[in-house]
């Protein structure tokens, strides 16, 4: 090889490393989008330290007056994780923006990300957990004080519903972003179109309607069967059923759950009245959430079984908002309406956030502040703060028997994972297997082997 | 530095030439799989900083948990299908190298499924597959076999082999352009002395042609294997195992367990155990399509 070979391959090698280093750097970046506003924290506390310097003086004989409970000053970067992709660039930038006129020395960069348990469990185990994030469902309760600050000295523990739910040895470490009635979400023209006048109060109203919608043409009732997760709102209808808000937790105290006759037996047998009928989507494997909306909203389609949040949803997708209503799904036929009321994700903030003060007044702010839980179709997680969606409202109206669904503890999640029991996926085999029986038996057998291997 | 001996400089380039590519295999390749052995003695739930040592406990779970290795009956379906995926793709590259008009834009078409991104193919055959706007049973319906009208992706018993011919069909043109490259590295004149010689087609196809693509049948069906045995995005992306787990692979079944389940510690070992599957499958394959050779 001659010098001029050398050369030219030394150039190339060179080539190589820069661009195996142009991969190196990229690696940094986030994936979600993430959206920044106001002034960048450089310039934040560039200004800060200006205003300081500027007014010391002045400032000196004021501050005693102002800062009464020695507040810590809210300033710096904080970043806040959501699972909210569809609102990260609107809605939620304008709670950063308000946040950052609040306090002009602050901060929040928003990131939405997709898979948001996922993702959020892999940067709990490498550290790197965002200043404000939602507690994963899937997180024990016992593992909260490694991962997240108590939040006692926010001064909400008494004015807040589902305190308990996130808390571990008597502290405080998730706040509810806002919660949700389970419900039958429907087209009022649809209903009409099918001569329908008034929404069903007893089980076999609810059956007879939905024959009515179908003569009609409508589908009456989207599972959203293949998107499996839609599914949930059947697992908590069994809470009503029990007539126990913590059913999970009692499960895990038994050897079979999973009894014939029993909750779940009884309220997934409402849904496969409704598949053995033809009141649902023709073909279970095609259906598509998004698109369900889009046909509720038209009329295609005249009911969900969801969580009261999708309201605003379907009035996204073009309906008129008193076009759509929501009532309680009749369990039985005595026309007494109960519900059962869940909470969406908690806010919890990293352990090892360098701006904790800034973080609480951020979660104090989307608390009390923001608006979020009335944008997103939420029940207040404030007790004295009245939920502002019409429907919800009107259905409250009715006084409805309500269970406040509580947290699962550590021994039912425990059992949960080792048999992987997903309570969709059980509703799914429920339905499409031949026989209900053989399918509830299999899952006491799993319930069982799973508690003995633990141990409990 | 350009004192440089021949020998010395023969060496910094080799060292300089391997050091990256060794690196980034190291980095990204050795080190995790190492990582994954170690992972899966533990019990660890994907989050938490403590892992704690259980031994061959998660091995025990998998060979005394039967529901484990069912679902190797699907990926079964999968390895028939890559089958049927090598025989169609010889059958095209051996026509495909005859002199015929027109070969290379049927080369062309052939191959471009493979180029494909494969969640892009996932979401175009949902809306072939789709039961009530499908184009499939448009079809069907067209022609006048409405009796074949399916639910391609809704019945347990078919929605395998619907998801196994996606792949079959990404994956032949590949196949065709490799066994290509080996047909046009047979010289002709072997083929000009078996005429001679009177030979037809099908004889000189079994006894010039068949040994000498022999060599990459074995790679193919090597890669159609792990193939088979690693289906992950086609029932990631179209069925999410459903319905009711009747499509479920291995592999699906380790990210549940790991993510949705939170369960690393036995995800680790489930992939520990599908690497073992895979090398044992692959000594088993040398060993029957490699008799008589070294």
């Amino acid at each position: 090889m001659n010098k001029k070979q050398l050369i030219s391959a030394m150039a190339v090698l060179g080539l190589a490393m820069t661009m195996a280093a142009g991969c190196g750097s990229n690696n940094g970046s986030n994936e979600g989008t993430a959206a920044t506003s106001g002034n960048t924290p450089d310039n934040g506390a560039a200004t800060a330290a200006a205003d300081n310097a500027a007014t010391t003086n002045a400032a000196t004989t004021n501050a005693a007056a102002s800062e009464e409970p020695a507040a810590p000053k809210i300033a710096g970067k904080i970043v806040f994780t959501t699972n909210r992709t569809d609102l990260v660039d609107t809605e939620l930038k304008s709670y950063a923006a308000k946040f950052h006129e609040k306090y002009p020395d602050a901060t929040v960069e928003i990131e939405a990300i997709k898979d948001y348990d996922q993702t959020t469990k892999i940067r709990m185990a490498s550290n790197e957990l965002a200043d404000i994030s939602l507690i994963p469902g899937t997180v024990k309760n016992s593992d909260l004080p490694t991962f997240y600050q108590p939040l006692d000295d926010l001064g909400l523990n008494d004015r807040i519903y589902f305190k308990d739910n996130r808390s571990q040895d008597g502290k405080l470490y998730g706040i509810s972003s806002g919660s949700a009635a389970m419900g039958v979400t429907f087209n009022k023209k649809a209903f009409a179109q099918a001569g329908i006048a008034e929404a069903p109060k007893t089980l076999d109203e609810f059956y007879a309607d939905a024959e009515k919608l179908k003569a009609a043409g409508i589908i009456p009732l989207a599972t959203n069967f293949k998107d499996k997760w839609p599914l949930y709102g059947w697992d908590q209808e069994a809470f009503i059923f029990a007539d126990d808000p913590t059913l999970h937790n009692t499960m895990a105290t038994q050897d079979e759950p999973f009894a014939v006759d029993g909750p779940h037996w009884q309220a997934f047998s409402i849904l496969k009245k409704m598949v053995d009928g033809g009141y649902v989507e023709k073909d279970l494997m095609s259906t598509n959430w998004e698109g369900s909306k889009k046909d509720v909203a038209s009329g295609k389609i005249a009911m969900f079984l969801l969580g009261n949040w999708v309201v605003p949803q379907v009035v996204d997708n073009g309906a008129a908002a008193e076009d759509v209503g929501f009532f309680p799904l009749p369990l039985d036929n005595s026309g007494e309406a109960k519900v059962v009321l869940a909470s969406d994700y908690y806010y919890g903030i990293d352990k090892n956030s360098e701006n904790p003060e800034t973080a609480k007044a951020f979660l104090k702010f989307l608390i009390e502040e923001s608006g979020y839980d009335d944008y997103a179709g939420f029940i207040p997680v404030l007790k004295d703060k009245k939920p502002k969606l019409a429907q919800l409202n009107e259905f409250m109206a009715t006084n409805p028997k309500v269970i406040e669904m509580s947290a699962e503890n550590d021994d039912y999640l425990a059992i949960a994972n080792k048999m992987q029991f997903d309570t969709s996926a059980f509703a799914q085999d429920a339905i499409t297997g031949k026989d209900m029986k053989t399918v509830f038996e299999t899952y006491n057998k799993k319930w069982k082997d799973a508690k003995a291997s633990l141990g409990k | 530095m350009f004192a440089m001996s021949y020998k010395i400089q023969r060496y910094v380039i080799l060292i300089a030439f391997l050091a990256l590519p060794l690196l980034l295999l190291a980095v990204f390749s050795f080190y995790p799989a190492l990582y994954l052995a170690w992972l899966s003695l533990t019990s660890w739930d994907g989050y938490s900083p403590k892992k704690a040592w259980i031994g061959f406990g998660n091995y025990k779970e998998i060979f005394t948990n039967a529901d484990m290795f069912k679902v190797l009956s699907h990926n079964f379906v999968y390895f028939m299908g890559g089958i049927v995926q090598n025989l169609a793709a010889l059958s095209f590259a051996v026509l495909l190298n005859s002199r015929l008009r027109g070969r290379n834009a049927f080369r062309v078409l052939l191959f471009l499924p493979y180029i494909m991104n494969s969640v892009a193919i996932a979401y175009m055959f949902t809306y072939v597959y789709d039961a009530q706007n499908g184009s499939l049973n448009a079809l069907l319906t067209s022609v006048g076999l409405q009796s074949w009208i399916r639910s391609w992706l809704g019945d347990a018993a078919i929605v395998n082999y619907s998801l196994a011919f996606i792949s079959a069909w990404k994956f032949m043109g590949f196949n065709m352009v490799i066994y290509l490259g080996a047909l046009q590295s047979i010289p002709g004149d072997l083929y000009e002395a078996a005429k001679i010689d009177g030979a037809g087609p099908f004889k000189s196809f079994l006894c010039i042609t068949w040994p000498s693509v022999i060599k990459i049948v074995e790679l193919s069906m090597l890669l159609t294997v792990s193939g088979a045995l690693e289906v992950f995005d086609l029932p990631f992306v179209m069925t999410k195992g459903g319905p009711a787990g009747s499509s479920q692979t291995f592999v699906t079944q380790t990210v549940e367990t790991a993510f949705n389940f939170s369960n690393y510690g036995l995800a680790s070992a489930m992939g520990m155990v599908l690497l073992l599957i895979v090398v044992l499958v692959i000594f088993v394959q040398r060993k029957l399509l490699l008799r008589g050779e070294d």
